[in-house]
């Protein structure tokens, strides 16, 4: 697992903050296509059924959506974007294609991550304020009802929203696992090795060697 | 299941169902002729018997009601209440009229609750036009009742299902006409195939105009493909008053939008998979190894691969990239293998 002088990159309430977002979100994702495209429909049977996974994806949206608040307070200051990350996101079709000579090194986060958490942080808005009146059609805290017009429009942008999100969760991941070995290691036991560092984050393996 | 077969426990054919492609024909069930129900409002005096035979025959529980100033019986609709006449009170050239209103399911041709369903089978409609809730399969999103133009079905949050008119569909199947139509003292409601009930609303719209009704008219809305409950309204110029949306529409804007957009959304996410695949075929993983092995594997980029046979063979020529897609690490790739380099140059 860790060596001695592998750099922590994680915090413990980092990596379970991250695995509640994530692990809600995939199942968001997965009954969301069900419940949008029929012959996906069978995934609800993954969940006990069609009126489970309507039962639980509102819930389940409203743990992703907690994770979400503490996810940005946690981040959002090292998030923030700043020249070396426009730098780095201009040379984003060098990065695509492992031409690493002519990309910028990166910090603690890359443009390209920093840009990631913040369309999720976005997308997460977008979530929880069209979900809420598809979850509660009668009203909600004295608002509605909001059958009709409001939930069909909002059932528009909370799909369109998904799509984003999940094309965001499919790059995620296959650059947190296979495209980049080392990297699950960091959000699994919180450790990276020095090599990992160097080779992705230059500036931050600079700062944390001293 | 009767999405394998087209047809529900009533065995009556189905022509669409919810969240499915078309069903497939079905022999050997009843298809029979399709049926329209027709409300005559001039005929009808307002006495409610037909919300109690709809109750009754349905088995419908009591929905506990109050005086607000109406002769309305309930505020609304009900999970529980699937038929409510409306007293619409209105001034009509000074003088006081009831613009009722028999509202219950219209039936659509073109049902807007089925089209926003998103479980198969869920909501059903029979080929003699009646449009069902399977609540086998309702999965109690109540995106139906967003997408009924005539704001229709009610949720019950103790069985989380959707209810409205069934049009009485057992009876129908057993050649009877429904509950409303056979209890209605006036004649008020007709029933018959839909062309015979076109014919005869057509017959009452001339009576009523004759009269002095000039804008009486068939509601029989053309946005919803016409309806299996059609009305003959005296004042045709008020809609509105009577509570009929005068151009309702089966999938108004955003549902419609939706559906195209689905096709997008899906493939965009399809070939989101395949993108990351191709890349990593293409490209492979990018290994941290590089870095930190002095080897001969660094300054090899003409002859990167098992050059050193050291424990980390994926150093790639991603140093130099150019050449990297021509020349992609192991493909066995995904673990770093950690074997042998005489297997690994074997191939």
């Amino acid at each position: 697992m860790s060596a001695p002088n592998d750099l922590k990159r994680f915090a413990y309430a980092e990596r379970v903050i991250h695995w509640v977002a994530g692990l809600s979100f995939l199942f968001l994702l997965m009954t969301g296509l069900a419940f949008s495209h029929p012959r996906l429909f069978w995934i609800t049977s993954l969940v006990g059924g069609g009126s489970t996974a309507r039962f639980l994806h509102p819930w389940m949206g409203t743990l992703f959506t907690g994770s979400m608040v503490v996810m940005f307070f946690t981040w959002a200051k090292e998030m923030s974007i700043q020249d070396g990350d426009r730098a780095w996101l201009k040379s984003i079709k060098h990065y695509a294609v492992h031409d690493k000579d002519n990309v910028p090194p990166a910090g603690k986060y890359n443009g390209g991550q920093k840009l990631f958490f913040w369309s999720m942080a976005i997308l997460g808005v977008a979530y929880i304020v069209t979900g809420i009146p598809m979850w509660m059609p009668g009203g909600f805290l004295g608002v509605g009802p909001f059958y009709g017009g409001v939930v069909n429009s909002m059932r528009l942008v909370h799909y369109l929203s998904t799509v984003f999100g999940g094309l965001l969760l499919i790059v995620h991941v296959y650059l947190g696992t296979i495209a980049y070995p080392g990297t699950l290691g960091g959000m699994l036991h919180g450790t990276v090795t020095n090599a990992w560092a160097k080779l992705h984050h230059p500036l931050w393996h600079k700062d944390q060697s001293g | 299941m009767p999405q394998d077969r087209g047809v529900t426990q009533s065995g009556l054919a189905i022509r669409r169902m919810s969240a499915s492609s078309e069903p497939p024909p079905s022999p050997n069930v009843r298809t029979g002729p399709e049926y329209a129900k027709l409300i005559d409002i001039s005929r009808c005096i307002g006495c409610k018997g037909c919300e109690v035979a709809c109750k009754e025959w349905n088995e419908l529980g009591i929905e506990p009601t109050e005086n607000f100033g109406s002769m309305q019986s309930h505020r609304d609709l009900g999970p529980d209440t699937w038929l409510l006449m409306r007293f619409n009170e209105i001034e009509v050239g000074g003088d006081l009229q009831w613009l009722i209103k028999k509202d219950a399911c219209l039936h659509c041709e073109e049902p807007g609750c089925l089209y926003a369903c998103p479980s198969p089978g869920a909501i059903v409609q029979y080929e003699n036009g009646i449009v069902d809730f399977n609540h086998d399969s309702c999965i109690g999103c109540q995106l139906c009742v967003s997408g009924c133009p005539f704001d229709i079905p009610r949720f019950n949050p103790a069985t989380r299902k959707v209810y409205k008119c069934n049009m009485c569909v057992d009876r129908v199947e057993a050649g009877l006409e429904p509950a409303c139509v056979k209890t209605c003292p006036t004649n008020a409601i007709s029933w018959g195939t839909k062309e015979d009930m076109v014919t005869l609303a057509e017959q009452k719209v001339e009576r009523l105009q004759a009269r002095g009704f000039d804008n009486a008219t068939l509601y029989d809305p053309a946005g919803v493909g016409g309806t299996h409950m059609m009305y003959v309204v005296p004042h045709g110029d008020q809609l509105g008053e009577y509570d009929l949306p005068a151009d309702p529409k089966a999938s108004p804007g955003a549902l419609a939008a939706l559906g195209g957009l689905r096709k997008l959304g899906a493939s965009a996410l399809g070939l989101g998979i395949l993108g990351t695949a191709l890349h990593y075929l293409g490209f492979g993983p990018q290994e941290p190894g590089a870095a930190e092995v002095p080897s001969n594997g660094v300054g090899g980029g003409t002859a990167p691969m098992s050059a050193g046979g050291e424990s980390r063979p994926t150093v790639e020529s991603q140093a130099t990239g150019e050449s990297s897609p021509t020349v992609p690490s192991p493909p066995t790739g995904e673990t770093p293998p950690t074997g042998d380099p005489t297997g690994s140059t074997e191939g």
